[in-house]
């Protein structure tokens, strides 16, 4: 707006001295430990020496982690996860989204805070009720008149774990459809009410169309969300049974962090490592897809 | 063309179905919502009915969720079980979460408006890669930097400490805030801030004096957006606080509810009622804020 004036005042050795509180915390808690990162997985340690970089091992925590088979199902697993996140979620988001718009609600506001609320919950409050209904005694199998215990089994703990994470992340994704159908033209759903056009029609070739930008922010903003998924797999099912629930983070955390695990942090840094170029190959990608659009 | 619209009312209700023309969708629409309404809400009810039953009447509810008889002793219950079986209360949880998120939130807002002061104002050698760099660090997931940080904070001799969960929270803040600020400062006009100048105001001035309270609005999602992510934040302060004492709310909790012995069901939902509860409140207070905050820092981003 104001382009022409916002650098009035010009080069200045201030404009450095502004910078330097933010980039301290950037430099020492953010870009250090992303460079430190990248070279820990070629070393063996623990989390109790005092040097770290002493037994260098080349790619043999990638060989440790690359022969774990529940290395192979965290993998599956995050994708999963992300893919439910971006799919699943962003549909049933987008369709509630579009209800709520067509439907004349008298309490939308009330009912869109409703659906939004469990976003501001903590993942692990969440999770831990959620934990205690799905159990064999608990009340989701009392409802479904069911015995089955939800999450130690092998194939379905993830798809629960999957579906309280998107439980508690519908709303946000539909806020977010619901502020992008604000901007769709009203008079061009009418004019095609005199068309004689039916809810389908306008649905799939009006209203949709037009809020494509909020269904790309919800799908990335799905993607990053999900790929650092840790709290919910945590809290409801620790990776069980016998790691068959297990995340790229939960993994990471069982070979770093956990007091029933290995303490191989040299692996666990590896799958950071892996996780940090996933990272980079979805920038890469968004950036390739911008520039395409763009030109 | 477009026509005007009330910005945040209920001006859906001008256009859409109507029971008279499309009585079967009409009433489909009906059903959609309220079943949606029905799973978001049935958890935390049936939680909260959990944390009100009697031991007598723990399974004989109605619809799962209105309680036979109702008493406040499982609060107490579950009070006292954190207090002696883990050696923590919730009023020391409490304390440790305010403590890492207020000050990690405030030194946050403070860096970023400084760095989005100087983006905003001045030209200077490698601003916009500082910046991209900044907030491209987004996307990265912060388990990446979990073991590297552990070994720094050691180093620092900052493990176990609220500072080492302060700073790895200012560190994910920072990038967020000074995107929204940054932007929110451009949008400033610079006349405003010029006139001030020539009255003899320093840039800090003129920052503090003009810049700030007229950013109020972005600050105030900054605050909001910030909150949540730092409030509820669990790995770091899993990995970096090993002290039961200066344990914040989400892993203590897991530690109360979540460990492998199974609580009594009532003290297991007051448990879990207690961390919920003054999120609740403070939604509910804030709640268009929230929901404003939440979708601007999206849309920022």
């Amino acid at each position: 707006m104001f382009q022409s004036e916002i650098y009035a005042w010009g080069i200045k050795r201030r404009a450095y001295l502004y910078l330097v509180p933010s980039l301290l915390i950037f430099l020492v808690f953010v870009l250090t430990p992303v460079v430190f990162s990248l070279t820990l997985s070629f070393y063996n340690f623990t989390g109790f020496d005092a040097n770290i970089f002493k037994e260098y091992v080349g790619f043999k925590n990638y060989g440790t982690l690359f022969a774990d088979k529940y290395f192979w199902i965290s993998v599956r697993n995050t994708i999963y996860f992300v893919g439910a996140s971006i799919s699943i979620q962003v549909a049933i988001a987008l369709f509630l989204a579009i209800i709520i718009f067509i439907g004349r609600f008298r309490l939308s506001i009330l009912i869109r805070t409703i659906i939004f609320f469990p976003g501001v919950l903590a993942p692990v409050s969440v999770s831990l009720a959620w934990r205690r209904m799905l159990e064999q005694d608990g009340v989701i199998n009392q409802i479904l008149g069911m015995n089955f215990s939800w999450l130690s089994s092998v194939q379905l703990a993830i798809w629960c774990v999957i579906f309280v994470s998107i439980w508690q992340w519908v709303g946000y994704n539909l806020v977010i459809f619901y502020a992008g159908l604000q901007s769709i033209d009203i008079e061009m759903l009418e004019a095609a009410d005199v068309d004689g056009a039916g809810w389908l029609t306008k649905i799939t070739r009006i209203i949709i169309p037009s809020i494509v930008p909020a269904i790309v922010l919800n799908v990335i903003l799905n993607l990053i969300g999900s790929f650092r998924v840790f709290d919910v797999v945590y809290v409801l099912t620790r990776g069980g049974p016998v790691h068959n629930s297990e995340v790229l983070t939960t993994i990471m955390f069982y070979y770093s962090f956990s007091a029933y695990g290995p303490n191989k942090m040299g692996v666990g840094s590896a799958v950071a490592v892996i996780m940090f170029f996933v990272v980079i190959l979805f920038g890469v990608a968004r950036i390739l897809y911008m520039e395409k659009r763009g030109s | 063309m477009r026509r005007k619209r009330k910005p945040s009312g209920d001006r859906t209700a001008s256009y859409g179905i109507s029971y008279r023309r499309n009585p079967g969708f009409f009433i489909l629409t009906r059903i959609i919502i309220l079943v949606s309404v029905i799973v978001i809400l049935f958890p935390i009810l049936y939680i909260f009915s959990l944390s009100l039953r009697t031991e007598k009447t723990m399974y004989q509810d109605t619809f799962f969720i209105v309680p036979k008889a109702v008493t406040h002793k499982n609060y107490i219950a579950a009070w006292e079980y954190a207090k002696v079986r883990l050696n923590v209360t919730f009023l020391q949880m409490f304390r440790n979460s305010i403590i890492c998120t207020v000050s990690a939130i405030v030194l946050a807002i403070l860096f970023a408006s400084l760095g989005s002061f100087s983006f905003s104002n001045f030209k200077f050698k490698g601003k916009e890669l500082t910046f991209t760099t900044i907030i491209a660090s987004y996307v990265v997931p912060p388990q990446v930097l979990l073991i590297p940080l552990f070994f720094i904070m050691k180093r620092l001799g900052i493990l176990n400490n609220y500072l080492a969960v302060i700073f790895p929270y200012m560190g994910f803040s920072i990038p967020i805030a000074t995107l929204i600020l940054r932007s929110f400062f451009e949008q400033i006009p610079h006349e405003i801030k010029e006139a001030a100048k020539i009255d003899g105001a320093r840039d800090f001035q003129v920052l503090l004096r003009i810049v700030l309270p007229l950013a109020a609005p972005a600050i105030a999602s900054c605050i909001i957006l910030l909150f949540l992510e730092t409030w509820n934040e669990f790995i770091y302060a899993l990995v970096f606080l090993q002290n039961p004492e200066i344990q914040t709310i989400p892993v203590a909790i897991a530690r109360i509810a979540g460990g492998k012995f199974r609580l009594p069901l009532g003290t297991y939902g007051a448990a879990i009622m207690i961390t919920v509860i003054p999120v609740l409140v403070v939604f509910m207070l804030f709640q268009k804020w929230f929901i404003a905050g939440m979708t601007m820092g999206a849309v920022k981003g």
